[in-house]
């Protein structure tokens, strides 16, 4: 039995392979099972080749796992291109369809030897029971109802929702197709146990997507307001508001370019209302100025970023967590726009309360930097209860601040009661050139910077927002490791790895990246010797923002890859040992032979 | 429609709509017979300040909201229009007007206007249009004639200048006028009506430039040229008339409106009013949205 399995599947455009994975999660989620699936594809607009990656867990799983457990490869061609991201080892039960004709000794595999490697008469048991090959996904689900053990009542039933609409004869087809396929496994053992253990919980959970739940969490903190412009990998935040939004009385605009898109959130914004955009890296670009203006007119506002590979338009169907720098450093002038990352799919939710709040708080635009993993990857999650969501609003001025009201006005904490259009007596010029505290514009420098120390000294009391922060491990840990985004799922379960085989690591994953919160981390690194920052891009991009704010401990080292290259847990405990070897020889400086 | 914006309230003079910030404007600019213009305009209406937002990007004629009482927002080069239509469609009780220059709406924020118009939006959109940049000191525009030179045209400019009238009626605008401020109770006619219009309406004034402008443009010459439509006797219900004397943008000074569709069309944010309704918007808890994630067995 086991209580963890990655399943790995590719085939051509046409061959339903995320249908097909989609399902298997939805039905291991029905009965309990936790699972985090991604999809990934070739350029192709349709057609072309199409994988996911499912990992099937008994308890909470924050990423996609390392090295395949199953590989299912409907065509070789196809399953090839998919390099890293489908990695077969020594212990992958390899399947793949008998159509190929390769010998079970010829498969196309470079110098590895997979633990069992079955040919399987998959498009043959399609066209047998479907009458053609576009059954070949439901039989791949049989097997994996047969092997695994996992969902059969619950695919069953999916197959039959999902054809409801169709004839008697197409259902019972696509019901045969799925049973030849679950009796092909229980004929036909697997010598390597594939049999999952009971869940931990056998109660139904959620399944989410960091963008879907992005645009729900922005309905339940009050946004009225979307205006985005299409763009991969951030479109179904859009597209899921263009649908909802307007049943809880809001509105979606889809804007003529991006610009238009974040313009028209700052008119909203200035109107009284709670608003939202979303896009990527080449959106974000030509957000910027916008983003300027909403930070000196102090309107709140959410800017989502769904990252994918850069710059220009790099790889935009993949995940990387390139755009830290430009999310932090991207204004001209001096100024401070919160940044917040959200770590997986579920905690899109929090993240995306917390982006609205810090917005309306503290009257700034929020950049929540996603990526098109946390994007766009299926999980579970543990059902939400938004009862217990706190909301916060902006900061209105009373009847008697408006008797005399001056928008800008100095206050101890800097944030200054905010009218809007329709107010009586709250009318003021808000504009993007310096000002006074009445709103007027002015060249004078002295104003400029009282005004910039109220624009930049309102966020001090984020820098003290520890549970913005995940630190796990005991305190006085020597090593440490720090991860951020969609890789902090793997930090966290590498540190847990880690930490069974007795390395004396601890964790801290800012979800808060900017501003920087000096104290939490210099708390942090008192005991800290040796450790390592993880993150999916090239320059390292967290690391080096940490030095620039923090006294960072010379012995840190970091792990940071491009996007697209997958980082695995046991890669990060392998990186882990070879620090604590270091740190056990004495040596507190010397990189870590690598 | 938006009868809020049609309705007095009370009554209001022009002086209840002027700011008491100093215009920073040239001596003589047309912009100032543009403000009160919008002033007598706005007063004949009789909506209370706080009721109108007022929205600007970044030029010299840009710094009008702040010499109004309304809500303004002076915002960044170009954008006038896509944060007034956030306002629009955030409150669309409020009047929302635009305005700017030919730049700004012809140049770094062309691509916006022909969008705006589309929709439909509710606004009253100002292009004070002086054919020159004159906050960063004399160089061409987009509506700067072939030949002009100027400080960034040396040895003349070769290219052709923006039809700011034909460009919106092609795009499709159904309310389309041009005005002057050296008729300034034609120009407040004007403006109210583009107001009063319920849909989007664009406002062309030729507003000379004292300082870089040229002299063909200034007041003076424009009180000699200017022939109103209503002396030519034309229809503002015909499009093809209004496309063909929008055509004689920089030969002939006509005033008036070119072109006022006698049906609207609905404006985005009636559909949308309607779309709520017919969702019955309101009617469940925000929460409800998390449903859509329970799996159904």
């Amino acid at each position: 039995m086991n209580s963890d399995l990655v399943i790995g599947m590719a085939g051509s455009g046409g061959d339903g392979i995320v249908a097909a994975g989609e399902s298997l999660l939805t039905a291991a989620a029905i009965e309990g099972y936790h699972g985090v699936l991604t999809k990934s594809f070739g350029p192709q607009i349709r057609g072309g080749e199409s994988s996911f990656r499912l990992r099937l867990s008994t308890s909470k799983v924050l990423n996609t796992g390392g090295t395949l457990d199953i590989a299912v490869a409907l065509s070789w061609d196809d399953f090839l291109r998919f390099g890293g991201e489908l990695p077969i080892g020594g212990d992958t039960t390899v399947i793949y369809d008998s159509n190929s004709k390769v010998p079970t000794d010829k498969i196309p595999l470079v110098g590895v030897k997979p633990a069992e490697v079955l040919m399987v008469p998959i498009e043959q048991m399609a066209r047998d029971t479907g009458g053609s090959d576009r059954s070949k996904n439901t039989v791949v689900l049989g097997l994996m109802a047969g092997w695994l053990g996992v969902g059969k009542a619950p695919m069953e039933a999916g197959i039959k929702k999902r054809l409801a609409k169709k004839e008697a004869d197409v259902i019972e087809k696509a019901v045969k197709a799925f049973y030849a396929g679950l009796e092909y496994a229980e004929a036909h053992p697997l010598s390597t146990d594939r049999k999952m253990s009971p869940p931990a919980k056998p109660t139904a959970k959620f399944v989410v997507d960091g963008n879907d739940l992005c645009a729900a969490a922005a309905i339940v903190a009050g946004c009225d307001f979307f205006s985005g412009y299409p763009i991969t990998p951030s479109t179904e935040i859009m597209q899921f508001l263009g649908r909802e939004i307007w049943k809880y009385g809001g509105t979606m605009l889809q804007a003529e370019d991006e610009i238009a898109g974040i313009g028209a959130v700052v008119g909203a914004s200035f109107a009284g209302k709670k608003a939202m955009t979303a896009t990527s890296g080449p959106g974000m670009s030509l957000k910027t100025e916008m983003l300027g203006l909403a930070s000196i007119a102090e309107l709140p506002l959410v800017c989502v970023n769904v990252q994918r590979g850069g710059p220009s338009t790099g790889i935009p169907t993949k995940a990387e967590q390139s755009d830290l720098f430009q999310a932090v450093f991207s204004a001209h002038g001096d100024v401070i726009r919160p940044v917040l990352a959200p770590i997986s799919a579920e905690d899109m939710y929090g993240v995306t309360i917390e982006a609205f709040n810090m917005a309306e708080q503290y009257q700034t635009p929020v950049i929540v930097l996603s990526d098109q993993e946390v994007g766009q990857r299926k999980e579970t999650a543990e059902p939400i209860d938004a009862s217990t969501t706190e909301i916060v609003n902006r900061r209105k001025p009373s009847e008697q601040e408006l008797e005399k009201y001056v928008r800008f006005r100095f206050t101890e904490s800097g944030i200054s009661p905010i009218s809007h259009p329709g107010m009586k007596g709250g009318n003021y010029l808000a504009s993007g050139i310096e000002h006074n505290e009445s709103g007027a514009p002015t060249a004078n420098g002295e104003m400029h910077a009282r005004m910039n120390e109220k624009r930049l000294n309102k966020f001090n009391p984020l820098r003290s927002r520890k549970d913005l922060f995940v630190i796990q491990g005991p305190a006085d840990a020597p090593i440490a490791l720090i991860s951020w985004g969609s890789v902090a799922g793997v930090c966290i379960e590498a540190v847990e790895i880690a930490r069974r085989q007795g390395m004396n690591v601890k964790l801290l994953v800012p979800k808060l990246l900017y501003p920087v919160s000096e104290a939490i981390y210099a708390d942090f690194f008192m005991s800290v010797k040796r450790g390592l920052v993880v993150e999916q891009n090239h320059q390292a991009q967290l690391f080096r923002l940490l030095r620039m704010f923090v006294d960072v401990p010379r012995g840190i080292e970091t792990l940071a890859k491009s996007g697209s290259n997958p980082i695995t847990p046991l890669e990060v405990v392998d990186r882990l040992r070879r620090i604590t070897l270091a740190l056990q020889q004495g040596k507190d400086r010397e990189p870590a032979e690598v | 429609m938006s009868t809020l914006a049609t309705r007095p309230i009370q009554d209001y003079t022009a002086k209840d709509y002027k700011s008491e910030l100093k215009p920073i404007w040239c001596p003589g600019c047309g912009d100032f017979g543009v403000v009160q213009a919008i002033y007598r305009a706005l007063s004949n209406i009789g909506r209370p300040p706080h009721e109108i937002a007022f929205i600007s990007g970044i030029g010299c004629s840009s710094r009008i909201p702040g010499y109004t009482t309304a809500y303004g927002f002076n915002t960044v080069h170009g954008r006038a229009l896509p944060i007034a239509q956030g306002i629009k469609l955030a409150n669309p009780d409020l009047l929302v007007l635009g305005a700017g220059g030919d730049g700004d709406g012809f140049s770094i924020g062309g691509g916006h206007v022909a969008h705006a118009i589309r929709r439909n939006i509710d606004i009253t959109y100002i292009v004070m249009d002086n054919q020159i940049y004159g906050l960063t000191k004399g160089q061409l525009s987009p509506t700067s004639r072939r030949g002009l030179t100027s400080v960034s045209s040396t040895h003349g400019s070769m290219e052709a200048p923006v039809n700011p009238l034909a460009y919106v009626l092609g795009y499709g605008a159904e309310f389309v006028a041009q005005g002057t401020p050296a008729d300034m109770s034609g120009l407040a006619q004007i403006i109210e009506e583009g107001i009063r219009h319920p849909g989007f309406a664009f406002i062309n004034v030729q507003s000379p430039c004292v300082t870089y402008g040229m002299e063909d443009q200034q007041l003076k010459a424009q009180k000699a040229s200017m022939q109103t439509l209503a002396s030519i006797n034309h229809d503002p219900s015909n499009i093809l008339a209004a496309m063909d004397l929008a055509h004689q943008y920089g030969e002939k000074l006509y005033t008036g409106v070119f072109y006022k569709k006698p049906t609207p069309s609905p404006t985005f944010e009636g559909q949308a009013r309607a779309r709520h309704e017919a969702l019955q918007a309101g009617s469940r808890p925000r929460a409800a949205v998390l449903d859509l994630f329970k799996l159904k067995k």
